[in-house]
């Protein structure tokens, strides 16, 4: 019984599919569909990859730039590190962030964290004396969705969620920045200050107990990292899976 | 194949099999927590009944970026790693030698509410920075929307103009050429400067070409990675004033150099 609904219920749909696309394609020969606005001519290649059955590489090396990840520091699955990119030991990356270290090295430093849809990105040049890489430093605690580009993070500091560094800004050691802060080119917060604000603006002194938090914090997140870091096993299974499929499909392996 | 490599072929295959039963035991172990792994079902390219992504072919689209619907992506443009270009109610047209860069956004407004369509146009070489997003507005040709940056519907920035990083666009707003708007909500700060002007520009030319590199690395089949690694290995160990002390002269292989137009003015470096 449930199998014939089924068949009915695909039938239905492929017809209705076809009926639609007729109707779809009259329509737009009526309408005579309007040119792009772009006057620009796309040729496209057939072959373009529309699902590659791998999804995006986790590493991708450029030319002999190699990202370079510790042995104990969590990348999550679906981050992209790409060119000079070093992650030292005891920091995460966390989902859905891009480190794409090719104009640049990208350093993130001991037991330091680039959280959620982070992207830390290496300009060129900086416009600043200082190197224009992207150095994340020891016990730093990046926040979700921000945004890095050639700043220098000096160790133990605090970067609040949705804050935008750009270019040769230099985060001194014990600052924090307030989440939604963007720093300008070549902004420099000195040491022990909270700043926040866009442009960021100074706010007041840290007291002596904070910055004793904030390498706390950051070892805290260290700890969680570990627990997601032991949820993946060293070689994944999917190899399996691929097998199976290309048997299915009755590609030889 | 002879007697023996098939013997051992087999034996190899009884170890799998042994390895895969072992692996089943432990996956029944761990029981409900257990998460298989799937293949990647992530769809790079999407298209939403009849409105299908239209992409040049000299185009870069990151594996991990989603472009879903009725989009058009001119040639030498780049959609980097991460980026969403959303064009399920309306159509979103990206020139050529644009970049959106790594976790942008571009999606579009209803269509057809209040009688006004607001489709996402894009134009020539623009520069949308990472985490920018964009929400039915225009962006004229030569514009540059910086870092974090988010225009609101209806939003027009007009050729040469700017949008600082971190700035809000309200609705509506029209960014005139060569201005620079910052601030939330964005207002205006200053003019453009002449430089800057042929920085935007520069930046799209640089961009491209450093597409072209992550777009041959990104291509890559399994045979070629595993030849690259085994290459990197083989030169790792490569230290110049060494080779020229014993006195041999090493190449870097092929496959291991990058085009020299992703650095302008700057030297290939090596590995360090």
């Amino acid at each position: 019984m449930a199998s014939l609904s089924r068949l009915t219920r695909k039938t239905l749909t492929t017809h209705r599919h076809l009926l639609s696309r007729a109707l779809a394609t009259e329509a737009v020969a009526v309408k005579q569909s309007p040119p792009p606005p772009s006057s620009v001519k796309i040729t496209e290649n057939p072959d373009r990859v529309k699902w590659d059955y791998r999804g995006q590489r986790k590493i991708i090396p450029l030319g002999q730039w190699l990202p370079k990840i510790a042995v104990d520091a969590y990348v999550a699955p679906n981050v992209v590190l790409a060119g000079q990119v070093n992650v030292l030991d005891g920091s995460s990356v966390w989902n859905g962030a891009v480190l794409r270290g090719d104009l640049n090295k990208i350093t993130v430093g001991f037991c330091s964290n680039v959280q959620e849809k982070c992207v830390v990105h290496a300009a060129w040049s900086s416009p600043t004396g200082l190197p224009a890489e992207t150095m994340i430093e020891r016990f730093v605690t990046v926040g979700a969705y921000c945004l890095l580009r050639s700043c220098t993070i000096e160790p133990e500091c605090i970067i609040g969620q949705h804050s935008i560094l750009m270019e040769g800004s230099l985060v001194e050691t014990h600052s924090i920045l307030e989440a939604g802060s963007v720093l300008p080119p070549g902004r420099r917060i000195p040491t022990g200050e909270l700043w926040a604000g866009n442009p960021a603006k100074f706010v007041r002194k840290l007291t002596h107990e904070e910055t004793l938090e904030i390498p706390k914090l950051a070892v805290a997140i260290n700890d969680l990292s570990k627990e997601y870091f032991n949820e993946y096993l060293p070689y994944s299974t999917i190899y399996l899976e691929v097998e199976k499929m290309m048997k299915s499909h009755g590609i030889s392996i | 194949m002879g007697t023996l490599g098939r013997a051992i072929y087999l034996v190899g295959s009884w170890i799998r099999v042994a390895g895969q039963t072992v692996d089943r035991v432990g996956c029944t172990l761990q029981g409900s927590h257990l998460f298989q792994e799937q293949v990647s079902r992530h769809r790079t390219l999407m298209n939403l009944f009849d409105k299908d992504p239209v992409i040049d072919k000299d185009a870069f689209v990151a594996p991990g970026a989603s472009v879903i619907g009725d989009v058009q992506v001119g040639c030498g443009s780049s959609i980097w790693y991460g980026c969403v270009l959303r064009g399920d109610v309306n159509s979103i047209s990206v020139g050529s030698g644009t970049n959106i860069q790594d976790n942008a956004l571009v999606h579009v407004a209803k269509s057809n509410i209040s009688g006004n369509v607001m489709p996402t146009t894009i134009g020539n070489n623009v520069t949308v920075g990472h985490g920018a997003v964009l929400h039915g507005c225009t962006v004229e040709d030569e514009a540059f929307v910086g870092m974090g940056a988010t225009l609101l519907d209806g939003a027009h920035v007009e050729k040469n103009a700017m949008v600082a990083a971190g700035a809000l666009v309200r609705q509506n707003t029209r960014i005139p050429f060569g201005e620079v708007w910052g601030g939330n909500p964005a207002k205006f700060m200053r003019k453009l400067t002449e430089e800057e002007i042929a920085f935007i520009s520069q930046s799209a030319t640089n961009y491209t070409n450093l597409a072209m590199v992550h777009a041959a690395e990104n291509a890559k089949g399994f045979e070629e990675i595993e030849l690259e690694k085994a290459l990197r290995k083989k030169f790792a160990r490569k230290d110049e004033e060494y080779d020229s002390m014993i006195g041999v002269v090493r190449e870097t292989p092929v496959e291991l150099t990058l085009p020299d137009n992703i650095l302008p003015d700057k030297a290939q470096k090596t590995a360090a």
